[in-house]
Formats: structure tokens, sequence, C-alpha cells
């Protein structure tokens, strides 16, 4: 007995390992877009999120401060001043020529080109000196016609370690930019009728179907089941023909009648096979005392169908609040149509560069489908069931 | 800024145009791809055609334009203007009826008014349902291709000049090696488009190493693309990105570094690399708080000594408009873009470039606009991004992939009879679909 208890534990810790990795795998893509959220554009550019919590070392080159700025001592005209400015780091190693910013140890003295030389020490601050006057950076000049600054100082190259930086500021453009709020307004307004109609709807259908008898039922079921296979895409200029033919155009009633029409067929079928699993006895004691169709329908199945219908209305919601084909085909693309997945996009820069956005977007977004889901999670695990198993 | 306030600017062309015209009440939807800044400072062009005419504009921008637009006119709601990216598709929706001709006075305005006129002619004349070739597109907002930038700072640190000839460049990336430096960032990463940078350095090179009615036949397939013209081509462009020492990452790097982290090579220390061909966008990569003309500038590149009689050849690429509904809005929108006035609003701005003589380039924003426009205004020959031109399946899909191919060891003779395998089978079964990025 011991020894099958024994093996059994292993298991069970076995299982949970596996179980715990799988879950660990699955989340690390979240959690490094919410790292990557959470950091510099720069920084997000030149390294992976992973390496974010450890001090960076990375080749730059610092400015002196302007020519104007120097000195004449002894050893000629000196610059002097911090490579890192007001900002704080440590120089390990540094050079004279873009090509070697790691020539010499921090504190060393080094010769210029040119005469004169050159220490960076390791907390940034630097002497350099020349037996000539300093003068602004020599430029080889293309087609832009570009002068020299006066004040812009030489470079100095420098191979420093550099704390980790963090900001909220991508979170803060995607607040704070243009339309945004109307865009919120406007994914909203699309997303509730969008739900809460295709609901209605799928309710009566999938009670006919599953509990009023009338000739052609199965074939209608079966048609219904057929429809889940019709990929949207591929009715989205007839429909919009439709649209414009009948003269509705494009807005909101346009959005809302595509969405349920796409909508329809996996509401009916999953609401129509819950249905059927409810107790036969309870409905058929309901006809013996005379409620109607429309009773039954409304005081029983119903309040008995609650988890089925909000297990649909989470899909609906999440699909209809994330969907952007739809609303840029039946909506429209103009500023006060925008959808926020549309807004989101366009944040993301004319040439889909500025992704450190994208993962802030991504977790404002998040937001109210995250509402949404917790609100109704109680429901959904019995929802999701709905169906799977007959009188379950 | 009103109008009349500063005197760089056309304000005669202006008040002409707003004598002309009298649109109050009316309004005109445009459609197009420009979306965040680049749609804000077209906001501002039309802001004076809205001021001019009383008329209101609905512009509605969208990365997806190019599907977009395929579901508005089929399904009957077409914008009364687009603004399409590349000719192809216009040339598509031409042939169908869909989008209404321009005037018939175009053309000769064209000639007369663009920098290389009859290149712009070539570019947006379709044949329509009828069978008749006329003018479908007005040509507005350029970016100039032929472009290698480089950091004035590290050619001084170095001692490197400007090249004057191509000649001359072959040299300069000899000598940086030489000095154990890498010479070129060539990425030809672009996610799902990988490959389309090389199609610029092989379209470059082929309008300097042969006349542009070489260029025309290879675009429009009157010869094979692997024709030796276009070999040549291809193995000048092999020669800078198929040496190990000459590229960053090595040749086997420049097919997978995304061409958007590319530009940082450049201003990276010690530098990846010190110069990069690419278009006249590619300044919105480099990073934050990059001066134009100090840490970064840019040369012509340069046409081979030894090839004279070709001038001074110019690749590029640009948006058309065209009427997709006809309303005396959108006539009157069309006719706007011929004012010296709508071009030089955006000069001021950024990201503009315009081919058009009677605008003034004292107007550019800043002095990199203005150098990349006097390229385009001086240009002997302009010729159109030939990827783009092509059917959809070669440009923007045998094309890239072939080059890709090419840069990881291919010949150029088994990479180009690849594409031309593809481009003729295309052809022999008729499904030739007009281009799409």
């Amino acid at each position: 007995m011991d020894n099958i208890a024994g093996k059994r534990g292993r298991l069970t810790w076995a299982l949970n390992i596996a179980v715990f990795l799988l879950v660990l795998l699955w989340t690390i893509p979240t959690l490094g877009l919410l790292v990557s959220s959470f950091r510099d554009a720069d920084q997000l550019q030149a390294s992976g999120w992973w390496t974010s919590l450890s001090p960076s070392v990375q080749s730059s080159a610092a400015r002196t401060g302007p020519p104007a700025t120097q000195t004449s001592g002894l050893d000629g005209y000196v610059l002097e001043g911090n490579v890192f400015g007001d900002a704080s780091g440590e120089v390990v190693t540094f050079g004279t020529t873009p090509m070697m910013p790691d020539a010499f140890p921090a504190g060393e003295t080094a010769p210029r080109n040119g005469g004169g030389t050159l220490v960076v020490n390791a907390d940034g601050s630097y002497r350099m000196t020349s037996p000539t006057p300093f003068e602004a950076p020599d430029l080889v000049t293309g087609e832009t016609a570009g002068e020299p600054l006066p004040d812009r100082g030489l470079r100095v190259f420098i191979t420093s370690t550099e704390a980790p930086d963090f900001t909220t500021g991508n979170y803060g453009t995607v607040l704070n930019a243009d339309g945004m709020a109307q865009s919120f307004l406007n994914t909203l307004t699309v997303a509730i009728p969008a739900t809460i109609i295709p609901i209605l709807v799928a309710a009566y259908a999938a009670y006919a179907l599953a509990w009023m008898s009338f000739p052609g039922r199965a074939l209608l079921v079966s048609a219904v089941v057929g429809l889940l296979v019709v990929p949207l895409q591929m009715s989205l200029i007839p429909l919009l023909q439709l649209h414009n033919a009948i003269g509705l155009g494009r807005g909101y009633i346009g959005v809302w009648l595509a969405h349920t029409g796409f909508g329809l067929p996996l509401a009916i079928y999953l609401l129509r096979n819950y249905m059927v699993g409810l107790p036969k006895e309870v409905i058929e004691s309901a006809r013996v005392d005379g409620a109607t169709e429309f009773e039954i329908f409304r005081k029983i199945i119903l309040p008995l169908s609650l988890p089925a219908l909000a297990a649909f209305g989470i899909f609906q919601f999440l699909w209809t609040w994330n969907d952007l084909l739809v609303a840029k085909v039946f909506l429209g693309n103009s500023d006060t149509q925008m959808v926020m997945t549309g807004r989101i996009v366009e944040l993301l820069g004319s040439r889909g560069n500025n992704w450190e956005l994208l993962t802030a977007a991504a977790f404002v977004s998040m937001i109210v489908p995250l509402i949404v889901f917790f609100s109704m999670q109680k429901y959904f695990v019995r929802g999701l069931l709905a169906g799977s198993v007959k009188g379950g | 800024m009103p109008p009349d306030q500063d005197s760089r600017f056309n304000w005669a062309s202006y008040h002409e145009f707003a004598d002309r015209h009298d649109l109050t009440g009316q309004s005109v939807s445009i459609s197009g791809t420009w979306t965040a800044e680049d749609a804000v400072t077209f906001r501002r062009v039309f802001e004076y055609f809205e001021e001019a005419t009383g008329a209101t504009v609905n512009y509605s921008g969208s990365d997806s334009f190019e599907q977009q637009i395929i579901i508005d006119t089929s399904s009957g709601s077409p914008p009364d203007i687009g603004i399409f990216p590349q000719p192809g598709l216009l040339r598509g929706l031409a042939g169908q009826g869909q989008v209404t001709p321009l005037p018939d006075d175009t053309n000769d305005w064209l000639r007369a008014n663009y920098a290389a006129g009859d290149s712009w002619v070539d570019l947006v004349n379709f044949e329509g349902p009828d069978g008749q070739t006329r003018a479908y597109g007005f040509p507005y907002k350029i970016d100039v291709k032929s472009l290698v930038f480089y950091s004035p700072e590290n050619f001084a640190a170095m001692g490197y000049d400007v090249p004057a000839t191509m000649e001359d460049l072959k040299a300069l990336t000899q000598q940086i090696v030489e000095d154990g430096g890498t010479p070129w960032c060539i990425g030809l990463g672009s996610g799902s488009a990988t490959g389309w940078p090389a199609t610029d350095w092989v379209e470059d090179l082929m309008l300097r190493l042969n006349p542009p009615e070489v260029y025309d036949q290879w675009v429009s397939h009157e010869i094979p693309f692997d024709d030796p013209h276009v070999l040549a081509a291809i193995e000048e462009f092999g020669w800078f990105a198929k040496t190990d020492a000459y590229v960053d990452g090595g040749a086997g790097g420049a097919g997978w570094i995304d061409h958007r982290d590319s530009p940082t090579g450049l201003f990276s220390i010690p530098p990846r690399c010190f110069m990069m061909h690419q278009a006249s966008f590619i300044g919105s990569f480099f990073p934050a708080g990059t001066e134009f003309g100090r840490d970064v500038d840019f040369f012509y590149m340069p046409p081979y000594a030894s090839h004279p009689e070709l001038g001074n050849p110019v690749l590029g690429a640009g948006t058309t408009f065209a009427i997709l509904r006809d309303t005396p809005v959108a006539e009157a929108f069309l006719a706007f873009l011929r004012t010296p006035i709508a071009h030089e609003i955006w000069m001021a701005q950024t990201g503009f470039l315009t081919p058009f003589s009677q605008a003034n380039l004292d107007t550019y924003g800043d002095p990199t606009l203005r150098g990349m426009g006097e390229i385009l205004v001086n240009a002997d020959t302009f010729r159109f991004d030939a990827s783009d031109l092509m059917p959809g399946a070669i440009g923007a899909g045998a094309f890239w992939t072939g080059m890709i191919d090419y840069v990881a060891g291919q010949s150029a003779e088994r990479a180009a009879s690849g594409i031309e395998r593809s481009w003729s089978s295309l052809a022999r079964t008729g499904g030739i679909e007009e281009g799409a990025e």
C-alpha cells in the first residue's frame, strides 16, 4: 500500500510540475510584453526584455562642452566636464576615435590625434587638452547644406555601464493619444449592441429549434451548423453592397447587423445544444399547466440558460471588442468613426515602428475585456461545457 | 498660418484658385495610406483648399488602403478621391472602369511643370475599359530612393570624402575595409516584405548601367528578367552585398537584419557601418534627436564615370491621386494640386518632396528636404520603383525572395532565371494581377 501511495504521490508531483511548467511557458510572452511596455523605446530596440533588469554595458559618444567654454592653462587649451552630464554611470574604458571606444581604461591619459591629451575617469569627469584652440567638430558635408554649429562640443567615445531605465511614458502616450477617448466610446458603441442583439435573437431561435416541433427542424439545425464554417471574409463585399443598395450605407447599424450575422450561427448552435439538455419534465409539466411557449421561454428556459448566455456573451464581446476588420469595412475609417483597434494601429506610426506603444496599448485595450471576463467568470466554466454533455 | 503671411509661398496661385472655385457647402471624401503624422501634415494642406473653396474635406487614412479600396470600389461605395501608394493598383482599377480619367491637358501639364515630365506621364497613363490610354492619376508627394546616408563626423574622423562617381564609391568601400571598418548597412528584413531594399539597390544600379529605355523594357517584361543587362545590375549589387567584409553582419546578416533597425549601425560606437543606401523616408527611423547635416547626412548615389551619357538618373516612389467618383469638388481638388501653393504648404512641413518646378525650393522646412528636393528637380531621368510597377507576384514576391536567395549565396543567373520562370509562367496562365506591396 505504501508503495502505491508513494507512486501516486510522485505521479501527482510530476503532474503538478508539468502543469506549472506549461503555465509558465504560457505566461512568459505576456510577462515579456508587460516588461517591454514599461521600457524606454531606445533600450527596447537595443536589447531584449529579459536583460532589462541588469545594468547594460554600452559604447557611446558623449560630447564635451562647446568650444566657447575652453580655458587656457599651462598645457594648452582645456575642456573639462562630465560625460554623463547630470545623469550618472560608470565609465569602464574610453577612446579618442569612433572605431576604438575601449582603447584606454578609465583614468589613463590618452594622446589625441593632432596633439593634446584626453583623460576620462570612472565617474565620467573628463579633461581634454589641445595645443591649438578647440573648434566645432569637423564635418564632411553632403547634400544637406548644414553648417557646423559653433556651440557643438567634440566627441568623447566611452564604454560605460548604465542602470536599467523604466518608464510609464508609453502608457501616457497611448492614453493621451488624440481621439483615443472617442475611439473608446466608438468601440463600446459597436461592441455592446453587437453582443446583446445576437444573444436576443439566438435565444429565441435556440428555444424554437430545441423545444418546438415543426417540419424541417433538423434540416434547419444542420443548416446553422453548416453556416459555422463560412468564413466571414468571403461575405464582406456582398454584404456591403447590400447595405449600400438598401440605403443603409456605413454606420453603426451596419456594423451591428454584420456582427449579429457573423455571431448568430455559433450563438444558436451553442444555446440550442444547451437548451436541449434541460430536463424535459420541467417543460412538459409547464405545458400541461397551460403555460404558453413564450411563458415557458421567459420563465423557465431563460433563467436556466444563464450560464450558456453568459459564456456566449463573453465570446461575442471579446470578438467584437478586438475586431478591426468588420469595423473598418462597415463603419469606415475617418477620425470620428475609428474604433480602438484602428487607433492603436495608427499609433504604431506610418511604418509600424513604434512598437513600444503596441505593448502598452495591448494592456490598455485588455482592461475592459478583463473586467467583463472576471465579472462573468463564474458562468464561464459552466458555460464552456454547454452542449458538450447532454443533460449535464 | 493665414494666407498672405509668408512671402516665400505663392499666394497669387492661392487667390487665383480661390477666385475660380466656389463650392460652399459641398464636400469631398478622400482615402489614402497616410496615417499619424502624415495625415496631420496632409490635413494642413487641404485646410487651405477648404478655406479657398468653402468645401469640406473628409480624409480617412488606413494602413490597409490597398485592400480597403478594392472592397470599397467593388461594393459601390468608393471615396471621391483615392491616394494610391503605387500605380499598379490604380492601373487595375482604371482597366475595370472604376476611375474617372483626368482632363486631357494633364499630360501636357506634367511635361511642362514636373522635372523629368515624360517619366511622370508614362507613370499615370493607363488603358481604360474602352482600350483608350488616358491620364488617370496625378502624382503628388514623392520619395527619392537614390540616397546614401552617412555620418559626417565619422567621415571627418576617418578622413573620407563624399564620392562623386560609382568608381569612387567602390574605392571608398575598399578603403573603409582596409581601415578596419565595415562600409555598409544593408538591412533587407521587412516582415512579410523581406527583400524589398535589395530591389531598390538593383533598380538604382540598373539606371546607372543602362539607358532608361532598357529599364522600361525590364519593367514591362519586354526583356526577360535574366537578360544580361539585368544580370549586370544584380552582380553589381552583389559586389557590395555579397562580400562579408563589406556588410554589417556579413553577407548572411543582410538577409535578416531589419531595414528599420539597420540605420542604428551608422550611429553606434564603434560604427557598425559607415554608409547605408535607402529612400528618403528612412529619416524617421534614426534615433531620437538625430540632427540632419550634423549627425547624419546623405549623398546622391553617384553615377558611373564610365557611363557619362546616362546623366543623373533618380529612382523614386510616390503617391498618385485619382478620382473614383466624379464630383465638382473632386475635380477642383485635383486642380488645386496643380497650384504651387498646394506643394509649398507641405514642403514647409516635413516628409514631402515634389518635382514641381514652380514650387519655391526655399519653402522646404529643413535643408535636408531641400537637398533631396534638389536631387529630384535636377533629375535627368526619373524612374518609378520597378518592383511597384511589376505584377504583384513578381514585384512583391519573386523579386524579393530571389534577391534574398542571391544574397544568401545563389548565383545571379540562378536567382534571375528563377524570377523569370515565375514571370513567364504567370504570363502563360494569364494570372497577371497588378501589383500590391
